[in-house]
């Protein structure tokens, strides 16, 4: 080990290639969005000559816009507590479970994955349309009259992206249950815990990195999920990033777009670090 | 089963899991002009129209053809980025892994964005794939480094030390020791930036030129506008083609894995 | 064979000298111990003689050839590790052939010699075997035949037998003295184990703090120690108060104690009158019924261990004894006893603190 130390360059070669990808595809093109945020509005072109904070003040000046922050954040929140909801006990019985098809439930859980966020939200659109299977097979079975409103608006954005993101949920947590001894459940039974308070005081405690780590990463997905919201959403329901990327592609605004783009981000990333704070404060006093 | 209420639970969440894949593979066999429950008929016709519309043969090439580039790329960099990471970066261990995941950690749609200004900005433009090609080797990498370096993690030092002792060059004792011990997590790392690769969307959206459109990219412009079960059935198509990789790297790259 | 010397070897990791200054003349074929606690330095010196830790002063020399910046693949040595560091993607086969490619031995003799040295260790049968379908035991005894069949120079073992079971860790002890005196190769064994240590070496080097405390036969080791630290790690001891009264025939003191006067070995020189403190073996000390002369104490303790029973026995002077007899002799807790402790038992650690 000292040697490698001591030869120094030669290990280094190891990560410059990486390195030198982020620094010129990752970190200088960041750097230009942030300058292009506060470019001057193009006439024609995408952009025109000079400085101004002016992207900034539309972005706060327009209720429009914070409204539609407010509802991707909002959209985010529910898609992650949903999946926590949902993919947590499925977590807990993959991690734990002395199943016979652990391998092909945990194949199951990671099938999502293999298939583009495309095809999983177009299936999703087949499923809530209006002429949808769901509605069809309700309006079939005289259960309802009208088809139920479940595309084109927030509930049908957060159902498929509960779906797109679950695996994200799932996997972190699953690791995290996997690090906990099982035998510290017991032990903590053997001094008279209940099943409940083994879990809450033991188990729960343990594994919140892998809880932390699910969150944050479906919030952030969700966050900046664009085909989903765009496609079961369609033009009524805009989330943040479709507004983001219709600025850009559609009518080329581009320093706008980058204001945008940076407002969204520079919330989301607020709202992990908040998250981040919570969850370790609130867990902190559980501990003795 | 032990727990009758988890495992119907668990059972539900599986069945929510599959069924939009379900449903995508079952409109593929619709006879019908529209996507419509029941299915009018069974019929492959949307296949055949699918496998004589050019715009989608030359998306699916495409696809193909960069993610194999992004894979062989990434996997390289990020083989060697993880290498570095476990054995060689010391104090600067945490920040190596920051900035690797750091494109796994950015939202996508804004990487996407700043990567086409980025290219514009210094002229390459999109009439060229580097900016696409560079945008899904950035994507995929922290699939490739977090693979590699949790196999890197489980590799004992002291095989290493014991080759040593037993005469074994650096160079022998990669190849013959380091190598084969952190196969499972380099093929991984490898299938998994191939996948995430084939399938990505916003970056390939945002950085595409003219004609050179990816198959989830051709396939969103098509939902647009169309409501043919011909969408479903490019859909399972391209399912059943990562499936293929998926079985293929398994059988022959992996075979090896179970041997101990 | 080989012939190893260490001389006033270094190693520091930034301000803390895990090793300092050791210094150890190995001769060939011999058996040699490194003995301490953990962070002691005796793995870093174990390393160090491997290859796999720079010596940041010293030599190391090699039947007289500095060895310090010959990297670890070309030291010619034979190692076997803790986790016994099989490589788990070949058979065991193709484990012991692994050096054997390296040194571009021939087909034929690669196959005698892999068959020979697997026939040493009893492996016979095991050649097509992955390392995961082997017991701790039998993984242990491939991994030495791995460092064995490519013929080092010198065998370094490090802590080989911490990861196995009880039972196992004995019998594997003979095994591999047996088999280091038929090979006849000069062997450095790293333990924190004393009873390993003392069973196994011709001598015993004892470090404390990356410093060597004392070097010498197993029985010198524990008969005379150099201080209290050294006695104390390598068995239980008792410690008598005493006082220097003279000198006695052959380099002995004439001390005085509670056991009455007797002629302690010794190391050094004393004047008359100072304190000293005497160490006494558990195992040296004899019981009688009360009455029978001696010091006179009573059992407060008593453990039955099988082959042995340790008794507790509180002296009338105050002081408390720890005696371990056969169990031939029986006496019952809260028995008054006469103990009595034959010259020889004593060892003079030095003056009292």
């Amino acid at each position: 080990m000292r040697a490698a130390r001591r030869k120094g360059l030669g290990p280094l070669v190891l990560i410059a290639p990486a390195a030198v990808l982020l620094g010129i595809f990752l970190i200088l093109p960041y750097l230009n969005i942030v300058v292009m945020s506060f470019r001057m509005p193009g006439q024609g072109t995408p952009y025109g000559p000079g400085f101004t904070t002016g992207n900034y003040t539309k972005f706060f000046a327009d209720s429009f816009y914070l409204h539609q922050v407010a509802n991707t954040l909002w959209i985010g929140l529910l898609t992650t507590a949903i999946c926590l909801v949902v993919g947590f006990p499925v977590a807990w019985q993959l991690a734990r479970g002395t199943m016979r098809f652990r391998a092909l439930a945990y194949g199951l859980v990671l099938s999502p994955l293999l298939v583009g966020i495309v095809i999983r939200s177009y299936g999703w659109t087949i499923l809530l349309g209006n002429a949808g299977l769901i509605n069809r097979t309700l309006t079939g079975m005289g259960l309802i009259d009208r088809p139920l409103p479940l595309m084109y608006n927030a509930l049908g954005i957060v159902i498929a992206l509960v779906h797109v993101f679950l695996p994200f949920m799932i996997l972190p947590i699953m690791a995290g249950i996997q690090g906990v001894d099982p035998s510290l459940e017991s032990a903590a039974r053997s001094l008279g815990a209940s099943r409940f308070t083994a879990f809450r005081r033991i188990v729960l405690p343990l594994c919140t990195p892998g809880i932390q780590a699910g969150c944050i990463l479906v919030f952030v997905l969700s966050l900046s999920a664009y085909v989903t919201p765009s496609l079961i959403g369609g033009l009524r329901v805009k989330t943040m990033a479709v507004t983001v990327v219709d600025a850009l592609i559609d009518t080329f605004q581009w320093p706008w777009g980058s204001a945008l783009a940076l407002m969204l981000s520079v919330t989301g990333a607020l709202c992990v670090v908040i998250f981040a704070r919570l969850t370790r404060m609130k867990w902190k006093v559980a501990r003795p | 089963m032990k727990r009758p209420v988890l495992t119907l639970y668990c059972l539900l969440v599986y069945a929510f899991l599959l069924a939009p894949i379900l449903v995508v593979v079952g409109a593929s066999f619709n006879a019908g002009n529209f996507l419509t429950f029941p299915p009018q008929g069974l019929s492959l016709r949307w296949y055949v129209t699918f496998f004589h519309n050019d715009v989608f043969m030359r998306a699916i090439r495409t696809s193909l053809w960069v993610a194999a580039v992004a894979t062989v790329i990434s996997g390289t960099i990020g083989t060697m980025a993880a290498l570095y990471y476990v054995q060689h970066a010391g104090r600067w261990k945490e920040t190596v892994r920051v900035a690797m995941l750091a494109p796994l950690l950015l939202p996508e749609v804004l990487t996407a964005i700043a990567l086409l200004f980025f290219v514009y900005a210094i002229g390459i433009g999109t009439t060229t794939m580097i900016g696409m090609v560079a945008g899904h080797v950035l994507i995929t990498l922290p699939f490739v480094f977090i693979n590699v370096s949790a196999s890197l993690e489980s590799f004992d030092p002291s095989w290493d030390m014991a080759a040593r002792s037993l005469g074994a060059d650096r160079l022998t004792r990669f190849r013959r020791i380091m190598l084969p011990l952190i196969k499972p997590g380099v093929i991984g790392g490898a299938l998994f930036a191939f996948i995430i690769s084939f399938d990505t969307f916003t970056i390939s959206f945002m950085l595409k030129g003219i004609g050179t459109s990816t198959l989830p990219i051709q396939l969103f412009d098509y939902l647009r506008t169309n409501f043919t079960p011909e969408a479903a059935a490019v859909s399972t198509v391209s399912i059943v083609l990562t499936l293929v990789v998926v079985i293929v790297s398994e059988k022959v790259l992996g075979l090896r894995i179970h041997r101990f | 064979m080989t012939e190893v010397s260490i001389e006033r070897l270094t190693k520091t990791f930034g301000t803390a000298r895990a090793v300092d200054g050791i210094s150890i003349r190995i001769a060939d074929g011999e058996f040699i111990s490194l003995l301490g606690p953990s962070g002691c330095g005796k793995t870093t010196t174990l390393k160090m003689i491997a290859g796999f830790e720079e010596a940041s002063e010293g030599a190391i020399r090699f039947d007289g050839k500095d060895v310090v910046n010959v990297p670890a693949e070309k030291r010619d040595i034979g190692m076997v590790f803790q986790n016994y560091a099989l490589f788990p993607h070949m058979t065991v086969d193709q484990n012991l052939a692994f050096g054997l490619e390296m040194r571009k031995i021939a087909k034929p003799e690669m196959r005698s010699r892999i068959a020979k040295v697997l026939d040493m260790v009893q492996l016979g049968g095991y050649s097509e075997r992955f390392p995961n379908q082997l017991s701790g035991g039998q993984q242990q005894r491939v991994a030495l035949a791995r460092a064995l069949v490519i013929e080092p120079k010198i065998l370094l073992l490090d802590e080989p037998l911490a990861n196995l079971d009880a039972k196992l860790r004995e019998e594997m002890r003979v095994f591999i003295r047996d088999l280091q005196r038929r090979v006849g190769i000069t062997t450095v064994y790293v333990t924190h184990d004393q009873a390993e240590a003392m069973t196994m070496s011709d001598r015993v080097v004892v470090m404390f703090g990356g410093r060597i405390a004392q070097i010498g036969a197993p029985s010198d080791i524990y008969e005379r120690p150099e201080n209290l630290e050294i006695a104390q790690f390598v068995g239980q001891v008792n410690l008598i108060k005493g006082t220097i009264i003279g000198a006695a025939e052959a380099g002995k003191r004439r001390v005085a104690s509670v056991f009455g006067e007797v002629a302690v070995d010794s190391r050094e020189d004393y004047a008359p009158g100072t304190a000293v403190t005497l160490s006494l073996r558990p195992e040296a000390i004899e019981l009688r019924p009360e009455g029978q002369g001696g010091a006179a104490g009573k059992v407060t303790a008593r453990y039955y261990s099988g082959s042995i029973i340790d008794y507790r026995v509180a002296l009338d002077s105050g002081e408390t004894l720890h005696v371990q007899t056969f169990p031939n002799i029986r006496i019952a807790e809260g028995d008054r006893v006469s103990v009595h402790a034959p010259a020889d038992g004593f060892w003079l650690l030095g003056a009292a603190k």
